[in-house]
């Protein structure tokens, strides 16, 4: 009887985890499915090449403007954070006092929870407005580059820690200096490390909308920015104009494809992270 | 440095407001620009609602979808599910604000038979679906980081799947989950492109307060909707910026909550 209570319970809330799992895990999977069936009709080659015909109103079938643009600004916005990134993660490791690298800790993890709209406000005050930038390719970077570094910076910490310590130890007994063990053992012992932790920055930067909204993007009309100070077109704020267009079918077509696009270039870059993390632990 | 750079020209471009309405516009009900009336209420009280409907939603959806994959099924097709999770914790969120437009909305439209499906619910559902992969894979690593010398000390002890998983498995894996829930929390909060699209940008104040099937507005939508319309360095302006002030300030609250258990764990 005692027991045969136990498996009923047990069987109870096997059921309850069921029933509540089932959604979690279901509802996710078809809504990526469901994109996916929405854009298929307007993805070809001619769609992501840009080769595909104007509809008007500065819409036009073809991507390739603001693929370039999307990918233009996260490459800008990894090349600027991620110096600035190895710089804080070596201090921390060589030179700051275990005070210091409980605060830098601290920073960066407050850094890493402040909305990404709050430092797309700041760019707007500061670089647009302040220094006078204008809504350009510069501005979005730099914006997208401070919401990029404590990512970066954390990214880096770890994969600095992975290394042995004894490795560090030996080097030190060898009597090498501080620059010899970062350029003879540390980077070469975790550059792939470093690698994934710029993949996966490369895939947050592409999904950020809200910081490059005010501070780097119009709606149309420009396929490779003139300079630095020109603004740009990219994926996402396209599929946001796009959204709401309310009526034309076609347009809204234009919007899923785009979509599609942008969700399987940040699965490639999750996946390329994956793959040399793999690649690392063999 | 950075923090306090940020904090700093935030609250120094914000000034203009505070200097001529003193602190208690915060409080205040109403919100016309035109007026220079500034009442920050609505907007906190939509994100309050928001944020608190997505984690009403997600935390038992994840948790429970977090030891389904950890206790229950088979090595090869955790592996699946979670990389289906990271890999849906990727999308971006300008397209999860695509898919409130056109299939969450028409989908509540004409369940609820609303004038506008662009409601407080739309955006509680819709963050919900955000936030749900951050909370599984969070969980997932709290619940399976368990001794598995635990789970056999239970089972010998005979007291069956369901104590154990609620007496050895969830109480260990409690700090874990908590940090998954601020971490979303925070996220849920901050987020603008996809909540902007489906919240319907009305500052009003839920009434009665439980109806979450109005159009509403939260800071983040408030800032994304009216930053392109305020002129530089007017009041409404500098209004828009202690919104993005209130945020940061909120965000660091959170994280220094989530800091606080790390340090402890």
């Amino acid at each position: 009887m005692n027991l045969s209570h136990l498996q009923y319970r047990d069987t109870i809330s096997k059921s309850i985890v069921w029933l509540l799992a089932i959604p979690a895990l279901l509802v996710p999977t078809i809504i990526l499915g469901y994109i996916f069936w929405k854009a298929a009709p307007v993805l070809d080659w001619n769609f992501i090449s840009g080769a595909a015909e104007g509809i008007g109103f500065g819409v036009t079938e073809g991507i390739f403007a603001q693929l370039l643009g999307s990918l233009l600004l996260a490459v800008m916005a990894c090349v600027m954070a991620a110096p600035f990134a190895l710089g804080t993660a070596l201090y921390y490791c060589i030179y700051a006092s275990s005070r210091q690298q409980r605060l830098l800790i601290a920073m960066f993890n407050m850094l890493q929870g402040i909305p990404p709209i709050v430092f797309g406000l700041c760019g707007l005050v500061v670089l647009v407005n302040l220094f006078s930038w204008g809504v350009s390719l510069l501005s979005g970077a730099v914006v997208l580059a401070m919401v990029l570094l404590p990512l970066l910076v954390l990214n880096t910490l770890a994969a600095l820690e992975r290394i042995p310590l004894k490795y560090t130890e030996a080097g030190r007994a060898l009597g090498l200096d501080s620059s010899d063990i970062i350029w003879r053992l540390w980077l070469p012992r975790s550059w792939l490390n470093l690698l994934t932790g710029l993949l996966l920055a490369m895939a947050r930067a592409l999904s950020e909308t809200a910081p490059i909204m005010f501070t780097a993007t119009v709606f149309s009309g420009v396929v490779w920015p003139d300079s630095l100070f020109s603004p740009v077109t990219t994926l996402q704020t396209h599929i946001f104009y796009l959204a709401q267009e309310g009526n034309d079918s076609q347009v809204i077509s234009i919007a899923w494809g785009s979509a599609a696009v942008l969700v399987l270039l940040v699965a490639v870059f999750g996946l390329l992270a994956r793959v040399l993390k793999k690649l690392e632990a063999d | 440095m950075t923090i306090v750079l940020v904090v700093g020209f935030l609250l120094q471009s914000s000034w203009p407001l505070l200097q001529q309405q003193g602190i208690a516009f915060v409080a205040g009900t109403e919100w016309y620009p035109f007026e220079s009336l500034y009442g920050m209420l609505p907007a906190l009280i939509g994100t309050l609602w928001a944020v608190a409907l997505a984690l009403l939603i997600a935390l038992p959806c994840g948790v429970a979808a977090a030891i389904l994959s950890a206790e229950l099924l088979s090595p090869r097709l955790r592996s699946t599910v979670r990389f289906g999770m990271e890999l849906l914790a990727g999308i971006p969120s300008v397209v999860y604000g695509l898919l409130g437009i056109w299939l969450l909305i028409p989908l509540l439209e004409s369940q609820f038979e609303l004038l506008t499906g662009r409601t407080l619910l739309a955006a509680g559902l819709l963050l919900a679906l955000m936030i749900l992969p951050t909370i599984m894979v969070f969980s997932e690593d709290a619940i399976s980081a368990v001794k598995q010398s635990q789970r056999e000390a239970a089972k010998n002890l005979g007291i069956g799947w369901d104590a154990t998983l609620w007496r050895v498995l969830l109480p260990q894996a409690w700090p874990g989950i908590r940090i998954a829930t601020l971490l979303s929390m925070g996220r849920a909060m901050g987020e603008t492109v996809a909540v902007m699209l489906v919240v319907g940008s009305i500052d009003r104040i839920p009434e009665p307060f439980y109806n979450l099937l109005q159009p509403a507005q939260t800071l983040t939508s408030r800032i994304g909707r009216e930053m392109a319309e305020a002129s530089v360095g007017s009041l409404h302006w500098a209004a828009l910026l202690f919104c993005g002030l209130i945020l940061a300030i909120l965000a660091m609250a959170i994280s220094l909550l989530t800091h606080r258990q790390r340090l402890v764990v």
